[in-house]
């Protein structure tokens, strides 16, 4: 792979529509939910595991693996790189997930005040000058 | 340099949270979210179920519909470690189940509204009133577009007092991070609401 794994794949692929139906459900074999699904949603991030990646990876799966290598991904970023259907990430991911390959880590999202106040700190250091 | 270390051993620099630009097809939800968002934005398709429109019609297989729903994602990493996900959805009422998923613990909602179809934001409106999250109305000026008062728009879509309403370049960096910092001194002064799980 000579390309950075940031590298949107094939952005477009899903606007061609022969591609729509078939290809989603292969790379999934054939499944059309995961294990995880509820505990996969867009917004949750995947950091590696320890565990072993399972044999015969599909290429979509190892492209998952070396995104969620550099820094933590979520989801909706892993579908979105990979130019699948969020679904289908999910399956990928699920897999993974049960290998432990890949894991998730535990209360990445909060709803506490600290935090809002560290986006609103975060904000303010990148744009709190724009007027004012 | 790291601010956000002291408190909590596992970090809130880890933490994320998350903001839902929503806006009818057209009106910048891409564009806004490209111009504050680290990487360029992503576009995936989530699949949702459609209560199935009752019709006498023989498909009969058909009758549970799934559609997929074309999302933007987007984020920005602070300093601290902390990072921001933006979720641009389409704003049809039908998306609405989508909305409800991607709006559980959000900071809150920037309305992305233009001012030749704003129309199309009623919706969004009306949900993010209904669910109680904080959202700002942020005027997409596009150059051909007739200017309106805040006030204005205010009244033809019927704010609460309290909903800021700003103008914004969504091309530009500083000007998209203006409402998004507006949007996050709002929920700050917002009560909290204890959603009900999804």
């Amino acid at each position: 792979m000579t390309a950075s794994p940031d590298a949107p794949a094939d952005g477009n692929a899903w606007s061609v529509v022969d591609n729509l139906r078939v290809r989603p459900y292969a790379v999934a074999g054939g499944r059309t939910r995961s294990r995880h699904s509820d505990a996969l949603r867009l917004e949750t991030v995947l950091e590696p595991g320890t565990g072993q990646p399972p044999d015969q990876l599909l290429p979509e799966a190892q492209h998952i693996i070396a995104l969620c290598a550099t820094r933590r991904r979520s989801i909706a970023e892993l579908a979105g790189t990979l130019g699948q259907p969020v679904p289908v990430v999910q399956i990928l991911v699920s897999d993974l997930l049960d290998t432990e390959t890949l894991l998730i880590p535990a209360s990445v999202f909060t709803e506490d005040r600290a935090s809002l106040e560290a986006v609103l700190v975060g904000l303010k250091k990148k744009w709190g000058h724009a007027e004012s | 340099m790291p601010n956000r270390r002291s408190s909590d051993p596992a970090g809130v620099s880890a933490a994320a949270r998350k903001i839902v630009v929503a806006g009818g097809f057209g009106v910048g939800k891409t564009t806004f979210i490209g111009a504050v968002s680290e990487i360029t934005p992503l576009t995936t398709e989530e699949r949702m179920t459609e209560a199935s429109v009752p019709t006498d019609s023989l498909e009969g297989v058909e009758s549970k519909n799934t559609t997929t729903v074309a999302l933007d994602f987007g984020r920005i990493t602070f300093d601290s470690g902390l990072e921001l996900f933006l979720f641009g959805t389409p704003g049809q009422p039908r998306f609405l189940p989508i909305w409800d998923r991607l709006s559980y613990g959000a900071i809150g909602a920037v309305i992305l509204v233009d001012t030749r179809r704003l129309g199309t934001s009623f919706a969004a409106v009306d949900h993010f009133e209904k669910r109680r999250l904080p959202f700002v109305v942020a005027i997409n000026e596009f150059d051909d577009a007739e200017r309106y008062s805040e006030s204005e728009i205010r009244h033809a879509l019927s704010l609460d007092a309290d909903v800021p309403v700003i103008s914004c370049d969504a091309r530009r960096d500083y000007s998209a991070g203006w409402v998004l910092i507006t949007l996050v001194e709002h929920a700050l002064t917002t009560p909290l609401v204890l959603d009900v799980h999804p």
